[in-house]
């Protein structure tokens, strides 16, 4: 069952899918569903011996495109929906253990033209409002497979990150006449302090007001409102600084580092975002430490109000160091 | 490396009517990295 329910208190939806709670969780690595299927092995999700990279629908879709319409009993102030939307998994690779720190840039590079194809395929939907590709990595996170893989939910609401970003960069163009990422990205450049890897046409960097401490962006120089706006020097470009950082990250506490990576870029509702959406990516590694990681508690969780133990200027300094040591 | 690697899209359908799309370029990796062999 996919139905959305709207939290009148918050004026938010929230998806509901009961046939998520029997998804397959941590399997034996003989038994990964995401690896290819072998001559006279088990069949995965896969039915070819080897792939290069690979899209599918989720088996425990969060939405679907055939979504039930909801029956009565659901108005006024809480009115609910057809979960309608799709739900993809995004294969990297056939390598089991491999991980996108690991890969060639040029994998990283495909994959940036896969990413792009998904957003402009699944955007073109009239049920669709907002395409997110994101990847959570390491049982940290929560993953339930370890093959590396990422996700795209095709939501049939701008959900409501995005939608508070959005609207707070809406607001500066007013006022300013500005992008406001163009704008946050020229300050961080300026000050030189939180910028931890810089690209041709792409800027990593630990913003000013990080939520959490290794959290980074990765910006677009250009005011490009997506992905598939990205021309072909920028797309190598992404995936130069994007295999830069995570091989920092990698190398900061000696092991994979846990992360969710998320995509904003702007919604495929039909209006206009061009020099408001700006495309950028996001990581929020969990780990503080090597062996702590930060918990969205009471303040985060039931305040909003997140209280982060170490400066971003000191992290940055710490993951510029991890990126340029690996990179001797 | 190529600036735009091109890309090969081959759609079908599974047993249980599901799509799956098979993604194939012909230009970008060639070098395979070593594999991270804890991640497991």
């Amino acid at each position: 069952m996919n139905q959305l329910r709207w939290d009148p208190t918050l004026g938010e939806w929230v998806a509901y899918a009961t046939h998520r709670q029997d998804r397959t969780f941590l399997p034996p690595k003989e038994y990964c569903p995401l690896d290819p299927t072998r001559p006279g092995g088990f069949p995965t999700e896969v039915p070819r011996p080897s792939y290069d990279i690979v899209v599918f629908e989720n088996k425990f879709p969060s939405f679907t495109p055939d979504a039930p319409e909801t029956v009565g009993g659901y108005d006024g102030l809480t009115p609910a929906a057809p979960g309608r939307g799709v739900c993809e998994v995004v294969l990297y690779s056939d390598d089991h253990y491999s991980t996108l720190a690991t890969m060639p840039e040029g994998r990283i590079r495909n994959l940036v033209e896969v990413w792009a194809d998904r957003y402009e395929e699944l955007g073109a939907l009239p049920f669709v409002e907002y395409v997110f590709v994101f990847e959570n990595k390491g049982e940290a996170i929560g993953v339930t497979l370890h093959h590396p893989h990422g996700q795209i939910y095709a939501y049939p609401f701008v959900p409501p990150r995005p939608k508070k970003e959005l609207e707070a960069a809406r607001r500066h163009r007013e006022e300013s006449g500005n992008c406001l990422h163009c704008d946050l990205l020229a300050g961080e450049l300026d000050d030189g302090r939180r910028v931890v890897v810089e690209g041709e046409h792409f800027v990593a960097f630990v913003p000013f007001y990080a939520h959490f401490p290794y959290e980074a962006h990765v910006y677009a120089r250009r005011c490009a409102p997506s992905i598939s706006d990205l021309d072909a020097p920028e797309r190598l470009d992404l995936a130069r600084v994007l295999k830069k950082l995570l091989v920092g990250y990698d190398n900061l506490f000696g092991f994979s580092l846990p992360y969710m990576m998320v995509m904003h870029q702007a919604p495929t509702d039909g209006g206009d975002h061009d020099g408001v959406a700006h495309f950028h990516i996001e990581f929020y590694p969990p780990n503080r430490t090597g062996d702590k990681l930060k918990y969205l508690a009471g303040s985060e969780t039931g305040a909003g109000a997140y209280v982060v133990d170490v400066l971003p200027e000191d992290t940055a300094k710490t993951l510029r160091e991890a990126v340029e040591g690996a990179g001797r | 490396m190529q600036d735009e690697p091109a890309m090969k899209k081959e759609r079908e359908t599974k047993e249980d009517g599901r799509y799956i799309i098979f993604f194939s370029f012909e230009s970008g990796e060639e070098e395979k990295a070593p594999s991270g062999e804890d991640e497991g």
